[in-house]
């Protein structure tokens, strides 16, 4: 596997919090 | 973050494999959020013993990657984590 810039997104009731 | 701090998850927080939508999330009460391959690697090494820059090194061997790349985006990551309360940090 290659290092990628992580991704988190949250989940919510997900929407994009941090990433590309 | 700073290579000598030590990251935690803190009481109520875990790692969490979703079968049904077949990903790692970070479940908090009432809250969550999902990690990519990257993300779950990088909390994987997060123990509360070992610092950042521990983890840092071990994750530079096991890609195979820059060690200045990889503290770029652990910091990043992290501190968007301890943000939300997802994480801990001891000096």
């Amino acid at each position: 596997m290659a290092w990628n810039k992580p991704v988190i997104r949250e989940i919510e009731c997900e929407i994009n919090m941090y990433g590309p | 973050m700073e290579t000598e701090e030590i990251p935690a998850l803190p009481r109520g927080v875990r790692l969490h494999y979703d079968r049904i939508r077949e990903i790692w999330v970070l479940l908090a009460p009432e809250r969550a959020v999902t990690l990519d391959a990257v993300g779950h690697a990088i909390l994987s090494e997060v123990d509360g013993k070992r610092s950042f820059g521990e983890i840092t090194q071990k994750l530079a061997e096991k890609f195979n990657a820059p060690v200045d790349q990889i503290t770029k985006d652990c910091t990043g990551f992290l501190g968007a984590l301890r943000a939300r309360r997802f994480l801990d940090v001891s000096p």
